[in-house]
């Protein structure tokens, strides 16, 4: 029997931050997840974390500001300042714990400029900004002996008379499901990238946790809003950081013209993403693409910069499409990267279901609003990721008891084995490639209703035929079929709320931008919608943004 | 072509036969040397590890000397090619460095300018002579035996220091020579791996290990003996075999281990005595009868 | 174009099917062979069994091992394995039992990470901001922060294919990482560890590791350089450690290699019965003329010494 006072699901940047955090207080906490820790999607970001620091004169209002500007006045202004105020601390932190942060000349740790800021306050690794960041977690995690069940795949929460007592999870090892109470559990599942198609997210990014709160009856607030990076890969959609403008790359039309002059003319290439990723969209739109894309331009930072700075992205350049950023610029485009949009939290982490919690890109808390700026999710996660530890712990020694109830494990087996029974029909990958689609497609970088209708048409009816998706694989060993199957069921719901929110929001703001509505609308939209779950469908609420000290204005780059 | 000839010191110590051979064949094949006599060893990695930059030196001191001759060394030995690649390559990528260098040679008389080609027998034999050429030397051909390559670490690896994507031909080159004799190339998993000569004397277990795993492989596989252009390869191929076989179900593996001099040899119709086969710890005999009793070479 | 792929498969529940399994997919140039085996498995057999994720050589799901050598075949192209369209051949990556297809046991691994006691450990005073050092102290790390863990050299390791307890390439690159912060207050303490059995002593230096690794980490030069500190930090009592001050000291003296006074160095000259146990070796290749009693010599030996002389003494 498995049971645990707080259970973690998911070992990327918030999943270990909060381990560690629950291991320092001494409760006992477990962290479940279905891949290895190290192999968690934090480890792709590349870029950099956000910090203001007071000692280098920085302090946290600017960040604050600059955040909420870059969310479209969506973000919670009371969360951004509390992640602002702590951000120093969790840099000072992260650095006594052993990252190997790039320094200055007086061996203080030294800054690079990103997106939607005038100051360089991004504190860096090369561009394995997130990897190094997610290895030392883990050694923390290590040091303090954190019980970590790798690779288990949780496939269902165990829910009792509203509230959350731990999980139904499959060893992937062995393919046996197993019930993991727990008094409090910790949603750290990440994105749900993979919604999309093409994405910058990895293969694992198919956001079960989304889908898991949000049948428990927690709400998903701002699903609408979906970050198109403006540097990606054609194709593939892999990554190309932010880091390369922040050092100083420039954006390239057909012409040859830094075309970022126009839209934004202060910011230029670094202007917030989705400001950008627009810009772009237009620029191919109306002709001045290089076959559909842009090109990133580096040769002028000159090679062993690029080298000694951004070797990651020279890697990805010169492995993935075969072009040295030394000597030639490289085609990018908009690719599907973040979701702003997640399960509503307070500030620690408490969702609306009791003894839920959930913390970094599957948490909406909100502090991205409309639109994320660059190094702001690594913030996120370790600000929040530790505060929900806390609070879940607490929650924990309240709690009086351990979910008895045997029952809900049979009927989890009976969804596995429905799945491992019905005879070939259709491949889960093959309707997960049609939602992707549809949903680039639909909820792009632009959106009006009628592409919002055609995919919330679509996703309808997969839906529909998810029924007959069959697997080939009826082994219990490493069944990473039956897996996608489970995903894709929790897929096809993040992609309806992303829907149901896209079509909720009657206006334009940060990257839920409507051609049809392409104005902001502060008097009724300044708002987060809220999409729960009702029946098959959903229903969608409002409430309002809180605004402290900075009033909504245009937002100009 | 001349060369400027680095035999490195095992040919001298641990394997004279391999000398002795060496100069056998290429006399053979009239290939003009010269040594490089006041050369020091390459360091063979061990004296890298201590101290990267004095063996860096010692081998820029080499090329020096060779480049004063005008022309390519040549070795017979894998790891002093390995050794000497990857050095050549560090000072090439790195001018200030080489210039550091070249300060401590000043004293006597001596700069690196960095033209200095280093090449193995082996790819001699396989880019500069050329098969047919070397073809034309063999008298025997050797078609009723198998021979399984070994190669040695450092002729292999790493693969960008010993300039494979311009020569691919070098990543086969030494089942290409055993073809060329008539002999079958056994393709055998170890032929790229370690001997396990450099931990001998600090994990002799995890050595010997080594040892067996290879030669009984080879045998395993219908090997007749195993062929390989690295001394240091042999030392423990050949002499730690009989330790080795202990480690075998059977205890025996008896696989005699050719120097690639001593191969080409036996092809050119040569006296086993001329090429110091009866130096080895396993015996050769049965491979130099089947060499013997071959057909003559047509060409 | 189409390609062939020529996948080893294994099932623990039908052992008796393991073998070579053919798949020929539809690429272009640009294919890495996960997208082939994706294909394969999103759109042919969804019993194939593999870990990957992240498609862009950061996560280290995905080795394994192409034509016999490991590689992270996210960020291997199709066409750089198979210019001609030749058959490629996928097995699991080495050195670590097979769990199902394509899939590995990586708990061997992972306990060696945690057996080099993988975390800083700083002594004194925790300052209130960040721990001061230079960039130049600090970003040579980040070379070795690159590794993603994929496995890649163990794999491929030769050491550990004979003897499993070797900590091995990943663990002892990791262990660097700590040896070399000069925020760790440890040095010393990690770099005796590591100079017992199973650590950097017994690295064959056959660079399969620097070889195969795909984010060019270059374990085993960490582990030259680990060997050279420990010797440095006062470590000079091992066999490795004597065999490689024996080896300077020769070829200082003669210009060149005496390998009769490498084998007495190394063993330690009070180790009695092991030098005895080497005897019957050593006796067999002196009767076959091998080991002159007198060492050879550069033609030059003042000269070698002296760039011995100028670099040791710099």
């Amino acid at each position: 029997m498995y049971q645990h006072d707080v259970l973690i699901i998911g070992a990327g940047l918030a999943g270990l931050r909060a381990a560690v955090e629950a291991a320092r207080m001494g409760v006992d906490a477990a962290v479940i997840t279905k891949v290895h820790p190290i192999r968690s999607h934090s480890n792709a970001a590349q870029g950099g974390i956000n910090a203001p620091m007071t000692d280098r004169g920085d302090e946290w209002e600017g960040h604050a500001l600059d955040t909420i500007k870059g969310s479209d006045y969506l973000a919670d202004q009371d969360a951004v300042e509390l992640m602002s105020r702590e951000a120093g601390d969790a840099i000072i932190e992260l650095e006594h714990m052993g990252v190997i942060f790039s320094r200055n000349e007086d061996g203080q740790l030294g800054t690079r400029r990103f997106g939607g800021q005038k100051v360089a306050r991004t504190f860096y690794v090369g561009a394995i900004t997130g990897s190094a960041m997610l290895q030392v977690l883990y050694e923390q995690a290590v040091k303090l002996d954190v019980n970590i069940y790798e690779e288990w795949f949780v496939s269902n929460l165990i829910i009792e008379d509203g509230a959350c007592h731990g999980v139904m999870a499959m060893n992937i090892h062995t393919g046996e499901l197993h019930m993991i109470r727990a008094k409090a559990v910790i949603m750290a599942t990440g994105g749900a990238g993979r919604v999309f198609e093409p994405s910058t997210n990895a293969l694992i990014c198919t956001g079960e946790g989304l889908g898991l709160a949000y049948r428990a009856g927690a709400p998903l607030m701002d699903m609408e809003m979906i970050q198109y990076h403006p540097t990606t890969l054609a194709g593939s959609g892999i990554l190309l950081s932010e880091a390369a403008r922040g050092e100083g790359a420039y954006l390239l039309n057909s012409d040859g013209e830094r075309f970022m002059k126009t839209y934004a003319p202060d910011y230029l290439e670094l202007a917030s993403r989705d400001v950008v990723s627009r810009s772009e969209q237009t620029e191919i739109d109306e002709g001045r693409g290089i076959d559909g894309n842009i090109h990133l331009d580096l040769r002028h930072l000159g090679r062993t910069f690029i080298e000694e700075r951004l070797g990651y992205l020279q890697e990805v350049a010169v492995e993935f499409v075969g072009i040295d950023l030394a000597d030639d610029p490289i085609p990018i485009r908009p690719g599907m990267h973040y979701i702003m949009g997640g399960i509503k939290t307070d500030v620690d982490g408490a969702t609306e279901v009791p003894g839920l919690y959930a913390a970094g890109e599957t948490a909406n808390v909100s502090v991205h609003g409309g639109n994320r700026l660059g190094a702001n999710s690594l913030l996120d996660t370790v600000v929040f990721g530790r505060r929900s530890a806390v609070a879940a712990a607490e929650y924990a020694k309240s709690a009086e008891r351990f979910s008895s109830d045997e029952s809900m494990l049979q009927s989890e087996q009976a969804r596995y084995q429905a799945l491992l029974d019905r005879p070939a029909d259709l491949r889960a990958s093959a309707v997960r490639r049609d939602m992707g689609e549809s949903m680039v497609a639909g909820i792009g970088v632009y959106r009006d209703q009628n592409s919002i209708d055609a995919a919330t048409a679509k996703i309808k009816e997969l839906r529909g035929v998810y029924s007959r998706v069959a697997v080939d694989n009826k082994g219990k060993v490493f069944n990473t079929d039956l897996m996608s199957a489970i995903e894709l069921d929790y897929m096809l719901d993040v992609a309806q709320a992303v829907c149901a929110g896209a079509d909720a929001r009657k206006e334009s703001r940060g990257a839920h931008f409507r051609t049809d509505m392409p104005d902001r609308d502060d008097e009724n939209w300044l708002k987060h919608t809220l999409v729960y779950k009702d029946g098959d469908g959903s229903r969608v609420e409002t409430n309002d943004v809180t605004i402290t000290d900075w009033t909504p204005i245009e937002r100009v780059y | 072509m001349k060369y400027a000839f680095y035999p490195g010191c095992v040919a001298r110590g641990g394997t004279p036969e391999l000398l002795v051979s060496a100069n056998a064949v290429m006399d053979r094949l009239g290939i003009e040397r010269e040594e490089i006599v006041s050369a020091a060893c390459t360091g063979a990695g061990v004296l890298q590890e201590r101290n990267q930059k004095l063996g860096d030196a010692l081998n820029v001191r080499t090329f020096a000397l060779a480049e004063q001759m005008g022309v390519p060394i040549m070795t017979i030995c894998s790891t002093c090619q390995g050794v000497m690649s990857q050095a050549n390559r560090r000072v090439l990528q790195d001018p200030e460095y080489l210039a550091e260098i070249n300060t401590v040679l000043a004293e006597e008389g001596l700069e690196y300018k960095g033209t200095t080609v280093i090449k193995h027998l082996l790819w001699v034999l396989v880019e500069e002579i050329g098969i047919e050429e070397l073809q034309k030397t063999f008298t025997k051909e050797l078609s009723g035996l198998n021979f399984a390559p070994f190669y040695g670490c450092y002729i292999v690896r790493p693969s960008d220091a010993l300039g494979f994507d311009e020569n691919p031909e070098r990543e086969t080159s030494l089942e290409t020579l055993i073809e060329a004799t008539g002999a079958v190339a056994v393709d055998n998993d170890g032929k790229t791996k370690c001997c396990g000569l450099p931990i001998l004397l600090i994990n002799q277990g995890n050595a010997l290990q080594m040892v067996s795993n290879h030669t009984g492989e080879a045998k395993d596989m219908g090997a007749d003996a195993m062929v390989t252009p690295c001394p240091l390869c042999h030392l423990n191929l050949d002499g730690y075999q009989p330790k080795a076989a202990k480690r075998r179900p059977n205890g025996k593996i008896d696989l005699p281990i050719l120097h690639l001099p001593q191969m080409l040899g036996l092809a050119m119709g040569m006296q086993p005595k001329e090429l110091g086969l009866q130096r080895h710890i396993i015996s050769a005999k049965e491979v130099i009868g089947k060499a013997a009793a071959s057909p003559a070479a047509v060409g | 174009m189409e390609q062939t792929l020529r996948v080893k498969r294994y099932d623990p529940e039908n052992p008796g099917s393991a073998g070579y399994q053919e798949y020929t997919v539809e690429v272009t140039d640009t294919t890495t062979i996960l997208d082939a085996l994706l294909t394969v498995r999103e759109e042919m057999d969804g019993t194939l069994s593999m870990r990957c994720s992240c498609r862009a050589s950061i996560c280290g799901s995905c080795a394994m091992r192409v034509n016999g050598q490991a590689k992270l075949v996210c960020k291997t192209r199709v066409n750089s394995v198979a210019p001609d369209g030749e058959t490629i051949t996928i097995d699991p990556a080495g050195n670590m039992p097979v769990i199902k297809d394509l899939v590995v046991e990586f708990k061997p691994f992972w306990d060696k990470m945690r057996a080099i006691t993988p975390y800083l450990q700083p002594e004194g005073e925790v300052p209130e901001a960040e721990y001061l050092a230079s960039d130049d102290e600090m970003v040579h790390l980040v070379g070795v922060v690159n590794c993603i863990q994929c496995g890649a050299c163990v794999s491929d390791c030769t050491v550990l294919e004979v003897d499993s307890s070797f900590l091995g390439p990943a663990a002892l690159a990791k262990a660097y990482r700590f040896v070399k912060d000069p925020r760790d207050g440890h040095q010393k303490d990690r770099l005796g560890a590591l100079n017992e059995s199973s650590g950097v002593w017994d690295c064959t230096r056959c660079m399969q590791c620097v070889e195969v690794c795909p984010k060019d980490v270059n374990p085993m030069g960490r582990i030259m350089a680990m060997r050279d500190l420990a010797m440095e930090v006062g470590y000079n009592n091992t066999s490795g450690s004597r065999h490689t001050e024996s080896f300077a000291r020769t070829v200082k003296k003669n210009g060149r290699l005496d390998e009769t006074r490498l084998a007495v160095d190394s063993m330690g000259i009070f180790n009695i019965p092991a030098l005895l146990a080497e005897a019957p070796v050593g006796l067999r290749a002196i009767r076959k003329g091998k080991f002159p009693w007198k060492a050879h010599k550069s033609s030059e030996p003042n000269k070698v010494k002296r760039v011995f002389e100028k670099i040791e003494g710099e």
